[in-house]
């Protein structure tokens, strides 16, 4: 008597499998068809390393202080310095970035006070050799030309030993660049400005 | 209307105009194996894609795409690029037997079609012991694997070899046995035989007269073809690709077409026995080519086949063997007492 | 000839670690007698990276994006373990909403690490379809995970003292069409497996860890509670918040592969239930305690563990005052679990070999480190 209960159930449970797999037939591919449709990349991704520049001036926003230097985890970033004789302040004169051992972790973005350093959406860096994936001033700069961000007031300077009082300010302009992320992807995200909302709270919320 | 058997008749009498008898049976055999070669290249080119169509949608994929419409030529594009591929022989490989194991594969799968009949008059030869041929025929298929698992020296092609023997022996007993109902039934071993003893509506065909024999020859069958949930000589999983692990290039190629081509088989096989081979459905839709009818039917089976690879798990090689001798055993001889009842209360 | 003169003789397969189902590099010597398993030794080790010395070269917060990297699948679990031992080592407080982040994104983990799992078992079992079906439901949540961090596989979402992102605004109501959607969906994968015949004869009484073996190999997570022991630090040693939330510890009974299946398998919509209620419960308030750049922690020494998705994953820091750890070791529940393999595998075949190896759900970066 087992046994034909055993058989039933077993074929019930065999249809039932076999239905699943015959309901999904006419269902809708979830999958992209990858060079000729992209995925819209969220405003946060992380992914290549670009160098900011000042929206007026053109010039890089990078003052060389060294901080993601030394926050990198990986010891990705080397930069050389040079004290301008007329201001007397550091400018770079040379920042590469390896992005072979990058690990796109973000700290250097955080630790940096002078929105100078950000990680973008951009993520399609394959190249034929490897040394060509040492990054240098001149192309990071050009890589971060498009990239929209809001630049960080001077009261962060104040409490630049505080990494949690200059965090809201870095997801603000992550909000700030979305759209403009979104010029290599089939369709463009509109929630650029909502999403500016709740990070003023947060930064309310901080200071 | 459009009946393919028309033109080979056709062949046939312009032959015999003007070249003696012996030659005629010839150049007429030579002609319609080759056509069934040319077909059947295509078939396996069409159901591998087939196949990858079916499994990409089930599981919410486009599957290929970029060749041709919706990727209709990607088999054609791998082919193309499998007889490029370095042909590579391991090293301590027993040579003979390594390179004749695809072809006796592939031999054997098409050998099965000189008997099986695609529609009305579309035959190769129409043997008077047509369906004991092709239980013969097929079992070539598993001694060529035994061959290239034992040639390749590779123990988990080794391991493949010697499932596939092993689930050959459990299964080829019930399906043979499957198959005696249906013989039973119509008296006769011939596939011509057996499909016209199922003329005149679907009510006539043996799946509703031995619905049982129908069920063990179907699962027989899906082992018959190495499919999942028995696909066990490959087990990717297990045994990484069974006995063709070592195999590239073409000969790989031809293993592969092998099993698609054999998968076109045993369910042209369960649609003759059981399906009424390329009769219609009802007598008054007898205007459709009979070809068509057979051929729409076995791509329904093979779909269903399909369907349970990509729905079921594989099942393991001791399970295999007992299912096959304690439970499709003693179902396949049931089988032939109920239909033996049957003949004797119903004639 | 007669039998007796027939001679048989046991070989040696390596299987691995270019084998298809052991799930990384781990390479398993085996002594088969035909198909049947008569010795097996685990060799580890092709993975190792030495992030426990690592740890003692970088900052506290440097060594954040490296956690990641000890168990790709469950990254924000093992972010969560290294943050609790630096927070209890330095005594930074977290602010409330911080550690409901830290539950959700910890939760979503633990049901993406196990959907990989499913996927890849039913793989191991033939059953492509789930992996299809489970790495689309992985999708979702990699998708929020990637909207509020920007990564999809190495998070580095935890701080310490807090998280690092709040999270957007679209978060929510795509988090709770995930959930709204989840239940259905583990639905249809059980009805793809749990009872399917053949799916019973692969698993059931194959590989039985019985509760001893486990505690003498010091088993831990789904595999352990498979076994029928119901241990899980969530309720055990609650960290973080997790006393707040209601839900249960599944156990098996028999510890063998189904069990070990169907515990996971509830694991996950319990899993949805504590997201569920975290979600419904989230506060308002800051996400980050000010920590300074430079932070050292006072002397001392430290042990936390938490429940990872595959058991415990445990970080002893040892501080001697500077920015960096003195020593660090790092307790990954794959490599104890792997260690029952040779145990409970053999006189096996070799089908259920990957059976097991798979039910263990074993994640090879986690064993080397």
């Amino acid at each position: 008597m087992s046994l034909v209960r055993q058989t039933t159930n077993g074929i019930y449970n065999l249809i039932l499998g076999l239905a699943v797999t015959v309901k999904h037939l006419f269902k809708h591919a979830i999958t992209l068809q990858y060079p000729k449709e992209r995925w819209t990349m969220p405003e946060r991704s992380r992914g290549t390393v670009v160098l900011l520049s000042d929206t007026e001036t053109g010039k890089l926003n990078c003052t060389a202080c060294l901080m993601c230097e030394k926050a990198c985890p990986v010891a990705a970033i080397t930069i050389e310095r040079e004290k301008n004789p007329e201001t007397k302040k550091f400018e770079p004169t040379s920042f590469t970035i390896d992005m072979g051992i990058c690990c796109y972790c973000g700290l250097c973005e955080k630790a940096c006070n002078f929105s100078a350093i950000k990680l973008t959406g951009k993520y399609e860096m394959s190249i034929y050799d490897k040394s060509e994936l040492i990054y240098d001033m001149d192309f990071l700069q050009k890589l971060g030309r498009d990239v929209k961000y809001e630049k960080r007031k001077r009261v962060v300077k104040k409490t630049a030993v505080k990494k949690a009082t200059a965090k809201p300010k870095t997801t603000e302009a992550r909000a700030e660049s979305g759209d403009k992320k979104a010029e290599g992807t089939s369709s463009t995200k509109d929630d650029g400005d909502v999403k500016e909302k709740p990070k003023n709270e947060t930064e309310e919320g901080k200071e | 209307m459009f009946e393919l058997g028309g033109i080979f008749e056709a062949i046939g009498k312009w032959l015999n105009g003007f070249l003696p008898p012996v030659w005629v049976t010839i150049i007429s055999a030579v002609i319609t194996g080759l056509a069934v070669l040319g077909f059947l290249s295509l078939l396996a080119l069409f159901l591998v894609w087939w196949e990858r169509k079916i499994s990409a949608h089930m599981q919410q994929r486009y599957g290929p795409m970029r060749t041709g419409w919706h990727g209709v030529l990607q088999t054609i594009a791998d082919g193309v690029k499998l007889l490029q591929k370095e042909d590579l022989m391991p090293k301590d490989a027993d040579r003979i037997v390594y390179f004749w194991a695809p072809i006796i594969c592939f031999g054997a799968a098409f050998m099965a079609y000189l008997v099986v009949p695609f529609g009305k008059g579309i035959i190769v030869q129409d043997l008077n012991i047509g369906i004991l041929y092709i239980i013969a025929i097929t079992t070539f298929t598993v001694v060529s694997l035994l061959m290239a698992g034992w040639a390749s020296n590779n123990k988990w092609a080794l391991l493949g070899g010697m499932r596939s023997a092993a689930q050959i022996i459990s299964y080829e007993v019930p399906l043979s046995l499957a198959i005696v109902g249906a013989v039973m039934l119509a008296q006769t071993l011939s596939m011509n035989g057996i499909v016209s003893a199922q003329a005149g509506g679907f009510w006539h065909w043996y799946v509703f007269r031995e619905p049982l024999g129908f069920l063990v020859y179907y699962i027989a069958a899906t082992a018959e073809a190495n499919r999942t949930p028995f696909d066990i000589p490959e087990a990717e999983q297990e045994l990484v690709a069974g006995f063709n692990i070592e195999y590239s290039g073409m000969k790989f190629a031809m293993f592969f077409l092998a099993e698609f081509v054999n998968m076109f088989t045993v369910s042209a096989i369960a649609v003759t026995l059981f399906f009424g081979g390329w009769q219609p459905l009802f007598s008054f839709l007898g205007f459709i080519p009979s070809w068509v009818w057979f051929m729409g039917k076995s791509l329904v089976s093979v779909f269903v086949l399909m369907w349970f690879r990509w729905t079921y798990p594989r099942i393991r090689v001791d399970q295999l063997m007992n299912f096959a001798w304690k439970f499709l055993l003693p179902l396949a001889f049931l089988n032939i007492i109920l239909v033996g009842f049957g003949i004797v209360v119903f004639k | 000839m007669t039998v007796k003169e027939l001679k048989t003789e046991e070989f040696m397969v390596n299987m691995g670690p270019q084998h298809p189902s052991t799930h990384g590099v781990c390479k398993l010597v085996i002594k088969m007698d035909g198909e049947e398993i008569k010795e097996i030794t685990p060799h580890v080790g092709f993975l190792h990276r030495s992030i426990e010395k690592i740890g003692e070269n970088r900052t506290y917060a440097q060594f954040v994006p490296y956690t990641d990297r000890i168990d790709y699948v469950a990254s924000m679990n093992a972010n969560h373990a290294y943050v609790i031992a630096a927070e209890k080592l330095g005594g930074v407080e977290v602010p409330e909403r911080a550690e409901y982040l830290r539950v959700i994104m910890a939760e979503l983990n633990r049901i993406a690490s196990h959907l990989v799992w499913l996927a890849t078992f039913a793989i191991d079992l033939g059953a492509v379809t789930p992996f299809l079906y489970a790495f689309r439901e992985r999708e979702m949540i990699l998708d929020l995970f990637e909207m509020t961090c920007g990564q999809r596989l190495t998070y580095n979402y935890m701080c310490i003292g807090g998280v690092n992102w709040d999270i957007p605004k679209e978060f929510e109501p795509k988090l709770r069409e995930f959930l709204k959607i989840f239940p259905s969906r583990v639905d249809d994968y059980e009805d793809l497996l749990t009872n399917n015949p053949i799916f019973l004869y692969r698993t059931k009484n194959i590989g039985i860890l019985s509760k001893e073996t486990a505690f003498e190999y010091s088993v831990s997570g789904p595999s352990l509670r498979g076994s029928g022991v119901k241990w899980d630090i969530r309720k055990a040693e609650s960290y973080s918040i997790y006393d707040r939330f209601d839900f249960d510890i599944p156990v098996g009974y028999n510890g063998d592969a189904w069990d070990r299946y169907r515990v996971r398998m509830r694991e996950m919509r319990e899993s949805a239930k504590i997201v569920q209620q975290a979600i419904d419960g989230l506060p308002g308030g800051d996400i980050q305690t000010k920590v300074p750049r430079t932070w050292k922690p006072p002397e001392g020494e430290v042990f936390t563990r938490i429940e990872a998705p595959r058991g415990e994953m445990a970080y002893h820091i040892v501080s001697d005052g500077s920015t960096k750890p003195y020593r660090m070791k790092i307790r990954t529940a794959s490599f104890c679990n792997l260690q029952v393999l040779p145990i409970i595998g053999i006189n096996h075949l070799i089908a259920d070999l990957v059976a097991i190896f798979g039910s263990l759900d074993i994640i090879l970066p986690e064993v080397d480190r």
